[in-house]
Parts: C-alpha cells; sequence; structure tokens
C-alpha cells in the first residue's frame, strides 16, 4: 500500500510498518489505554496484558497492509474488544466499573482536601453509577482524549449520536453531583 | 432554558464547525446563565478526569506507604524477639562454657574416686585414653587436687518447726542439726538444745 493513496490519521504514521512508529504510538497512547482499561473495570495486571496484545495486534494490522486511518480508534475499539472477551460474564465485570469503593483520594492530600476529594468522587462515583453503558463509555473514551469521531468508531456509533450522547451524560452528572 | 445549551459540551469539546463554534462563544459572553451551565460542564468533566486518574493511580500503584508502619512494627517486633533471646541466654545460665576438655575432668575425677566407683576403672583403657590425649594430663591435675568437702550442706531445723504445735512440753525445746554429704546421705543427726 503506497503512502499517496492512504488517509493518515497521524503525521508519524506515514512509515507506520516500521516497529520504530509503532514504538513512538505505544508511548503516546499507552496511558490512556490503560485508563480506559483500568476504568472500564479490568485489574492493572489485565489492563497491561490487554494493551500490550493490542499493540501486537496493531503490528500485525500494519504489517499486512491495514487501512491507518484512525489508528487510535482502531487500538481502542480492539482493547476494548479484548477486554469484553476477557470477561467470562462482561455484565458481572462490567457492571458498575467506576463505582468502586476503592480510595482513590491522593496520598499527599491534607486532610481537609482529602475529605472534600472523597466526597466529591463519592457522588460522582454514584452518578456515573446510574448512567447507561454507552453513556460511560462515551465519557470513558471523551475522557482518553478521543474526538467523537474516534469515539463513534470505537463504540460503532455515528458522530452525531456521540456527540448527544456526551452532552446528555455531562448533563446529568452535572445535575447529580451538584458542582 | 437557552437555546444554545446543547451546544455548549461539544463547543468546548472543540467538536463544532468553525462558524458554529464562533456563534456559540460570542453567545455565552452575552449570556450568563450559558456561562455558569459552561463552568459546570467543565467542573464536571475535570472531576470525572481526576477521579479516572486517581482510580488508574490506585490500581496500578496500590499505596505502599500504607504498609510501611504494618511492616516496620513486624520488623522491630521480630528484632526485639531475637535481642530478648540472645540476651537473656547468659542470664539464665549464667555458668561458664563448658569444653570437651572441662568436661572431661568431673568423669575423670570421678573415675578416680575409690568411694564413688563399685570397681576400678580398667586401667587400660584410662592409659589408653592419656596415650591418645597426653593433654588430659593437665586438665587432671587441677581435678587431682579437688577434694569435695566433707560435709556438704549443713541444716539447723528448730523443734517448733518439726512437729505441730503443742506436740512438745513446754519448757523443752531442741535444734535438730542435719550434715548431708556430697552425695546427697545424711552423714550425720545432732540434737541439741
Amino acid at each position: 500500500m503506497s503512502d499517496d493513496s492512504v488517509p493518515l490519521a497521524l503525521p508519524f504514521l506515514r512509515f507506520a510498518d516500521s516497529s520504530s512508529e509503532v514504538t513512538a504510538l505505544y508511548r503516546e497512547l499507552r496511558k490512556p489505554l490503560l485508563r480506559y482499561l483500568v476504568c472500564l473495570g479490568l485489574s492493572s495486571d489485565e489492563a497491561q496484558d490487554v494493551v500490550q496484545d493490542s499493540f501486537v495486534s496493531l503490528q500485525h494490522h500494519l504489517a499486512a497492509g491495514g487501512t491507518q486511518d484512525n489508528i487510535r480508534g482502531w487500538l481502542f475499539r480492539v482493547a476494548h474488544n479484548q477486554a469484553r472477551n476477557r470477561q467470562s460474564s462482561y455484565h458481572r465485570r462490567f457492571l458498575h466499573p467506576l463505582d468502586s469503593e476503592m480510595d482513590v483520594v491522593a496520598a499527599d492530600a491534607t486532610p481537609e482536601k482529602a475529605i472534600l476529594e472523597k466526597e466529591k468522587f463519592r457522588r460522582l462515583r454514584a452518578a456515573v453509577g446510574l448512567l447507561p453503558e454507552s453513556e460511560r463509555e462515551c465519557l470513558l473514551l471523551r475522557a482518553g482524549g478521543l474526538r467523537y469521531r474516534e469515539i463513534g468508531d470505537v463504540l460503532g456509533l455515528a458522530t452525531s449520536t456521540v456527540a448527544d450522547t456526551v452532552e446528555r451524560a455531562i448533563k446529568k452528572l452535572a445535575e447529580k453531583c451538584n458542582v | 432554558m437557552c437555546d444554545f445549551q446543547p451546544k455548549l459540551v461539544a463547543w468546548l469539546d472543540n467538536e463544532l464547525p468553525e462558524n458554529q463554534a464562533a456563534e456559540v462563544e460570542r453567545h455565552v459572553q452575552a449570556c450568563q446563565q450559558c456561562r455558569a451551565e459552561r463552568d459546570r460542564y467543565e467542573q464536571v468533566s475535570k472531576t470525572f478526569d481526576a477521579y479516572c486518574d486517581a482510580l488508574m493511580s490506585a490500581k496500578t500503584h496500590p499505596n505502599v506507604l500504607r504498609w510501611v508502619p504494618a511492616v516496620s512494627g513486624a520488623l522491630l517486633a521480630l528484632a526485639a524477639t531475637v535481642l530478648l533471646f540472645t540476651w537473656q541466654r547468659p542470664r539464665i545460665d549464667p555458668r561458664p562454657a563448658v569444653t570437651p576438655r572441662a568436661a572431661a575432668a568431673p568423669i575423670q575425677a570421678l573415675a578416680a574416686e575409690p568411694v564413688l566407683s563399685a570397681e576400678p576403672v580398667a586401667p587400660k583403657k584410662i592409659h589408653r585414653r592419656q596415650a591418645i590425649l597426653p593433654v588430659q594430663e593437665q586438665v587432671q591435675q587441677p581435678t587431682a587436687k579437688w577434694q569435695p568437702p566433707e560435709t556438704a550442706v549443713q541444716i539447723t531445723i528448730p523443734a517448733e518447726t518439726m512437729f505441730a504445735p503443742g506436740a512438745i512440753p513446754e519448757g523443752m525445746n531442741f535444734v535438730a542439726e542435719l550434715s548431708i554429704g556430697p552425695d546427697g546421705s545424711v552423714e550425720r543427726l545432732r540434737l541439741r538444745p
């Protein structure tokens, strides 16, 4: 596949068949991917495995001459599907991925700040737990830095649907969190 | 509700076409209600991002500091236990360390003691040991001089402690003196007023 005929989503993917470009992509997207998978409900180890597998798949995809359009969305979609496949019961494991009682307050926070932050996160957690799955996933992918079009690619939704879903989810959170 | 409010989130995410974005921006500058909504949406988005970051941080980097006090306490307790045992040992057993050579000395002394041994020790065996370990001659020198005292323990018991009250007639009192030899037998019993 020649470079001229392929629309590239990222400028450094011009020579995407080389492993160095995949390495650069790995450095850029590893953390957002990990965060998305962890927030989706995977453990840290599972998320690491899924990220590794996703980049191996990307390497094979590019080596096989696969499309290089929207590589970010492609990676998130692969990781998302692999995460689903890893779960024996998706609904059991992903029912309330963000509804965790884990103490997520920063360790260096002062006691007052820790209490305020804990309360804020508690309200947010409760509000997120009430969102439909599609709205939750849209918010997570948006927090991962994906554009609406990329989110649509990952979740199989139209861009306008993603815009409506994100807007609806943000409004719900704003109302229920009282921020 | 303002007509521009449904576009606020997409405008904040830079997802609107340029002409629409400029229109929304002009409106937000003039509309106080939309400005307040914009601030709320921004705040929610920041909180959501912070929560995702904190969740990832908590899952990928467990708070090691929480274990530090427990681990330190356990190590301190272990160190204290080890110190306690190593320090108490000389207090519990203050006897000097017995070397094999020194340990052999009382055995040799008992063997050489004619009173305690029913039969004399075979001289051949002793001779062979002396021949093999000539250093024992030096060991025997202090033990040969060692003589057990005739009386190991002397006990004096008043009569009133030996008998029940009233068993001894009034005006009569005595003490019993017991001399116990080194082998544990009573060598002498004497009653004196």
